[in-house]
């Protein structure tokens, strides 16, 4: 079956059909990463008329402002936060969704349509919610008669109101995402689990997770790489502030490279966003080499 | 616990969940009718009747139904070349056996999770010498080599579950690579295809920071238009950008409420498994 499988197309076929997705990506998205790369090394910005070397001056000058340095630390809290919750949540719900019943698809919409708001109308959109007098936050406190909750984007909250907003928009995703891994798991395995006695938690270590390991990591590297590069999501909402609380290195980037016209430190920092994305990849590669590919 | 009563939570669970998921996006509808609560009363006050007022105000040819048309064309454009792209490279992928094939569909979802900030920075200087700078074409390349990573990666996992006797038996019978293509393989992969294409129209609508860099006046679509309108050092009213936010949400709203079953063909659980 296999050796018959590759005889399917020739190499000249196999060249042929990969061509037009290869030049868009190598032209697209390779070649301004690599050229990119190359040029934090130099002297390069636009309408610079010489270009020379300059070693790891840029990256000196990114990791020495403190501005980056808050980002970073920043990113990590981000990160850790936003996924993890995104993860749980949406395990559990797409958990909860995995047998047919009345009314199911009605469910798997209603729990995707906070996905479809993009992170700017999200984002507009928590500013008003957010806001003490007419939105939802303190609509609940003033219907109780008790006292007004604080302002929650302030220097102690502010983090924490970004992420729960990126959880409201991403968990209905990951839900979507899971939900076709618990279907495809066979009926019979969940039954066998029942009949040796296991509990909720056996279930979910000798039948969920084997079966649904590398789609678990596979989510993830997708929620961490896009929680890594953050932008539009604090664009709206806190602009990276109060002073430099929420602030993301894929703000600082965009902020240094078109507010601030400083290509150099925009472009190197985005750099850093690259490195640890290639991290988390490399990781994911190496804890899923073991599982089988069809 | 029974049967029943386990289904009675789980369903009420649900339901719980989705009525907390869309609260925000119903008070975000109710604003856009000009139907706010006054938070500083006990008990809050509603601000009725309803009007259409905000939709009036926001509604202009100059504002929002170019930027919807340009929106709906970008999507469009970026869909189907995503889709036919990906297509052909997820067909080369899923039918043939090499050394690194592993590697490279993994380092294809490495890319995809490549954050738009990473690389967008020398994009738009590349843009530039290539006067694809604003255009629609640039657009179009641009985001479907945002885009196509996932997209291949879903396709080769759905199309690996697509039997290949049929196809075996057609090439036998001296069927052109084109016609098992057209013939054979897009009709058993247009569940797959179709689902895979929602999900990217989604994703290509509401892309904010690629087409920021990318693009000015001349190819501005909805989500960059609210990301001029309402930056956040500026005070607005909230009706008016409800309004705003209602059609900018509604056209995919409506796309994945007609298509929603379709959509469950969608994953990217197959290449792995």
């Amino acid at each position: 079956m296999r050796l018959h499988k590759a005889s399917v197309l020739s190499n000249r076929q196999f060249l042929l059909l990969v061509l037009p997705l290869a030049a868009i990506l190598i032209l697209f998205l390779l070649l301004p990463l690599v050229l990119g790369f190359v040029a934090t090394f130099t002297n390069y910005a636009p309408f610079q008329t010489t270009i020379r070397f300059v070693g790891l001056g840029n990256y000196r000058n990114v990791l020495q402002d403190g501005a980056f340095q808050a980002a970073v630390r920043n990113v990590v809290y981000f990160t850790g936060g936003s996924v993890s919750v995104e993860l749980a949540l949406g395990f559990l719900l797409a958990f909860a969704l995995r047998k047919p019943f009345r009314g199911r698809s009605l469910i798997r919409f209603g729990l995707l349509l906070p996905w479809l708001v993009s992170p700017v109308a999200a984002g507009i959109m928590w500013h008003f919610l957010l806001n003490t007098t007419q939105g939802l936050l303190n609509y609940f406190p003033a219907l109780f008669g008790l006292s007004e909750l604080p302002y929650p984007l302030t220097i102690e909250t502010a983090m924490l109101t970004v992420i729960a907003t990126e959880v409201w928009r991403k968990t209905p995703f990951v839900t979507f995402l899971f939900l076709p891994g618990f279907i495809s798991i066979p009926a019979e395995q969940w039954d066998q689990a029942r009949v040796d006695g296991l509990g909720l938690l056996h279930q979910m270590r000798h039948v969920v997770f084997p079966a649904l390991r590398v789609l678990l990591l596979t989510v993830m590297l997708l929620l961490i790489g896009d929680a890594l590069g953050t932008f539009e999501a604090i664009l709206m909402l806190t602009g990276g502030g109060p002073g430099t609380v929420t602030l993301t290195p894929g703000f600082y980037s965009y902020s240094q490279a078109f507010k601030a016209f400083n290509w150099r430190d925009g472009a190197t920092s985005g750099w850093f966003i690259v490195g640890a994305v290639l991290i988390v990849g490399g990781s994911y590669i190496w804890l899923t080499r073991h599982s089988r590919t069809p | 616990m029974t049967f029943r009563f386990r289904s009675f939570v789980r369903v009420t669970l649900l339901a719980g969940a989705v009525l907390i998921f869309n609260l925000p996006l119903v008070w975000t509808l109710l604003a856009s009718f000009g139907v706010t609560p006054n938070n500083s009363t006990h008990p809050p006050q509603w601000m009725l009747p309803p009007t259409w007022d905000n939709y009036r105000e926001v509604i202009t040819p100059q504002t929002i139904l170019k930027q919807l048309g340009v929106s709906t064309l970008v999507a469009v454009l970026v869909t189907l070349l995503t889709l036919f792209t990906s297509f052909l490279a997820a067909y080369a992928l899923s039918r043939s056996q090499f050394r690194g094939r592993r590697l490279l569909l993994q380092g294809l979802l490495v890319l995809a999770s490549l954050p738009v900030i990473s690389y967008v920075i020398p994009l738009k200087d590349l843009m530039f010498v290539s006067h694809l700078y604003d255009t629609l074409p640039g657009v179009a390349l641009a985001e479907t080599a945002l885009f196509a990573p996932l997209a291949v990666y879903a396709l080769v996992g759905y199309l690996a579950r697509v039997p290949t006797e049929i196809e075996e038996a057609a090439r036998v019978e001296g069927a052109t690579l084109r016609q098992v293509l057209h013939k054979i393989i897009l009709p058993t992969a247009m569940p797959g295809m179709a689902a895979t294409g929602i999900i990217i129209f989604v994703l290509s609508w509401n892309q904010l920071l690629m087409l920021l860099v990318i693009t000015a006046h001349r190819v501005q679509t909805l989500t960059v238009m609210m990301s001029d309108f309402f930056t956040f050092e500026r005070e607005l009213e909230w009706g008016a950008a409800a309004a705003a936010l209602v059609v900018s949400v509604l056209p995919v709203a409506l796309l994945v409420a007609a298509t929603h079953r379709l959509l469950e063909q969608f994953g990217i659980g197959g290449v792995n498994q």
